[in-house]
């Protein structure tokens, strides 16, 4: 997919309907969890900590067994040895054994995925190069950073030409720097037309590189789409004024006055007062504008606001009967 | 490829092993031993130190055959057949707990390779390294047999088979246990506690089939003095048989309950000691030692001997039962038990989440 396109449109990578997993009778990791991954998008998985994000991935991979699952993956039914031979994967908290090299790395990734010999020493040196690696690619795992590490995975992940790279928090130990660096290799792999499942708890990373998203809580898919699809609803206009409230403000006459907005709150700020509308566009505030300048009211800032993706991902994680936090782990 | 692959991780996983190098350097240090024994006409030497021997020396042997025994008696029974496989069993007991390991196994799974196809790779590269071990004593003792003996015998060669089957007969226990537990201390530990516990039931089943042999034999025996016509007993000696008759009659089903228990369960083990005798019986035919030697050198202790029957008929019931145990009898019965723990250790690894 390139930039622009749209991100709703388009053949599926990831097509998987009613997944379910569950360990023993008590824990259920998973429940009946559909996720849709368009072919060339960078897809971000969100969700607290036993949520379920890595249990689902790991099920697409076939490291976890599901109770329940349809669908596919690239095509194919999940397992099938033709579609995990285009699939490039780094998990989290992976090992990889201290005394190979970043070379040896690569290269037994690129063979486990059925590379050919020669192409996976050529492809082995470029990768390293890649990832920043290329002067390290002979020296053991033992002597690089986690950072490295975590370089030199992704090097071997990539090992086989995926058509979809699935990143199970792929910057965890990463520097500032490092992190800016992956995601501009995260946007190049999508620009190759790669799809990327892009796992991650940093919330930037994932609203500054992905097409869409889904949140997980307690092993379901609370919310997903587009970041703009599920900031919609928040969307709110702002309008701060000098003086006090309108006595307008609030009143039945005002909310007929203002279709399809509603006052959401109204307050004194520190530059002024702010009014907040719900859901009003430019067009719509026009009217309400043109009262408070009848009235002779200083209009200080007119600005449109929506919410952030930390904004959206806390309300998903907050229970709204309680207004408290949902408990980490799986649901049960 | 894949294949080669794992190989080739499971060679560098090993070499990056201390003890790896640690068993490798104490092989070469066994050889060293083995070939520092020398044999003359006065008797053994050892570094250039003589020990006067009524048995072991140019009169009664030549330096080949000493050597070839000295290979089957030292070299299989002490060195491959225990110490060395306690050095191999600690070197790759981790073979298997490491695959299954969190972190590891994510990388290996996710990639399109089955899951039996992997364990049983892994297995396989266990006994690579045994092989390897044995491959590197049998060629050095190759040549101190043929430097120092002055024969060359390709029949030593044989001991890589056969010794890594033996391993292979306790690596499926540490496989099996290892992924059962994913620690390899425990499969270590109950490998070998396992191996004592086969060790004990192969005693109590030879130990009781002795028994009953000598209890057949001497039943056999008294019944066919009491019922001799040419040669007929005195009343005291008819009486004295009668007597042991009727001893051997009543403690009859005792041996026959106590072996019946046994057997049952040595059938359903692993037959590791047999193994090392089968390969010594190869060996000792194959690299032509001498007769007298040959019988000395698989014959086990007597402990009970037939009253009435002759120590000669009692020996020869003995070789006679013993034959009937063939060769493809003890290799099917310990390859049927490997498969289960093969199975078992598959059957996990295929069903479990990581």
């Amino acid at each position: 997919m390139t930039q622009g396109s749209n991100p709703n449109e388009g053949p599926l990578a990831i097509d998987l309907s009613g997944v379910s997993k569950s360990y023993g009778r008590r824990v259920r990791a998973l429940v009946g969890v559909d996720i849709h991954v368009r072919r060339g998008e960078i897809y971000g998985l969100l969700g607290p900590n036993g949520a379920g994000k890595s249990t689902l991935v790991k099920v697409m991979m076939t490291i976890v067994r599901p109770d329940s699952i349809q669908g596919t993956v690239l095509g194919r039914a999940v397992g099938d040895k033709g579609a995990l031979a285009t699939i490039g994967y780094l998990p989290e908290h992976h090992r990889f054994p201290p005394y190979l090299t970043g070379r040896q790395v690569v290269e037994f990734s690129g063979a486990m995925s059925l590379v050919p010999r020669r192409e996976r020493k050529i492809r082995a040196g470029a990768l390293l190069d890649r990832v920043g690696l290329g002067a390290w690619g002979r020296r053991p795992l033992s002597s690089y950073s986690k950072g490295m590490r975590q370089r030199a995975g992704l090097a071997a992940a990539l090992v086989n030409e995926p058509q979809l790279v699935v990143l199970d928090e792929p910057t965890d130990g990463v520097d500032p720097v490092g992190r800016r660096e992956f995601r501009d290799l995260i946007v190049a792999l999508r620009d190759e037309g790669r799809t990327v499942m892009l796992n991650s708890h940093l919330l930037s990373e994932v609203e500054t590189v992905c097409s869409r998203v889904a949140i997980m809580v307690q092993g379901r898919v609370v919310s997903q789409g587009t970041i703009d699809e599920l900031t919609a609803s928040s969307r709110r206009y702002e309008i701060v004024i000098e003086g006090t409230v309108p006595l307008w403000c609030g009143t039945s006459v005002a909310v007929q006055a203002m279709p399809p907005g509603s006052l959401l709150t109204a307050g004194i700020s520190g530059a002024g007062t702010r009014l907040v509308f719900l859901g009003l566009d430019a067009a719509a505030a026009q009217p309400i504008l043109d009262r408070l300048r009848t009235e002779g009211r200083t209009v200080v800032a007119v600005q449109t606001v929506r919410e952030s993706l930390e904004d959206l991902f806390m309300r998903a994680v907050t229970d709204p009967t309680t207004g408290l936090i949902f408990k980490p782990g799986a649901a049960s | 490829m894949q294949t080669i692959a794992i190989f080739v991780a499971a060679y560098r996983e090993l070499s990056a092993r201390r003890l790896f190098w640690l068993a490798l350097g104490t092989t070469l240090l066994v050889v060293g031993i083995f070939a520092s024994v020398g044999i003359n006409e006065i008797g053994l030497t050892l570094f250039g130190l003589n020990g006067a021997s009524p048995f072991f020396n140019t009169n009664a042997m030549s330096p080949e055959t000493f050597y070839k025994l000295f290979f089957v008696k030292f070299g299989i029974e002490w060195w491959l057949g225990m110490l060395a496989t306690v050095l191999a069993l600690v070197t790759t007991c981790g073979i298997v707990p490491d695959l299954v390991a969190p972190g590891s196994i994510d990388l290996i799974l996710a990639k399109p390779i089955s899951r039996p196809r992997l364990f049983l790779t892994k297995y396989a590269t266990g006994l690579l390294f045994a092989a390897l071990q044995v491959l590197i004593f049998s060629t050095a003792v190759f040549f101190v047999i043929g430097i120092r003996g002055g024969a060359w015998e390709w029949a030593l060669f044989l001991a890589v088979p056969i010794v890594t089957f033996f391993y292979s007969l306790l690596f499926s226990i540490c496989a099996m246990v290892g992924m059962v537990t994913r620690s390899s201390i425990a499969s270590l530990i109950l490998t070998v506690m396992a191996w004592a516990a086969i060790s004990a039931v192969t005693f109590g089943e030879w130990l009781t089939n002795q028994g009953l042999l000598a209890n057949t034999m001497d039943i056999v025996a008294c019944e066919r003095v009491l019922a001799d016509t040419t040669k007929p007993p005195d009343e005291d000696r008819r009486a004295e048989v009668e007597e042991r008759l009727a001893h051997a009659m009543e403690s009859r089903p005792n041996w026959l309950t106590a072996h019946g228990w046994f057997y049952w369960i040595y059938v359903g083990l692993p037959k590791t000691a047999e193994t090392l005798d089968a390969m010594e019986r190869v060996l000792i035919d194959t690299a032509k030692i001498p007769s007298g030697l040959k019988g000395e050198a698989f014959s086990g202790p007597r402990v009970f001997e037939p009253n009435e029957a002759t120590v000669e008929e009692f020996q020869a019931a003995v070789h006679e039962q013993s034959a009937s145990r063939s060769l493809w009898w003890v290799l099917g019965t310990s390859l049927a038990f490997e498969a289960v723990m093969l199975w078992i250790a598959t059957a996990v690894f295929v069903r479990r989440d990581y």
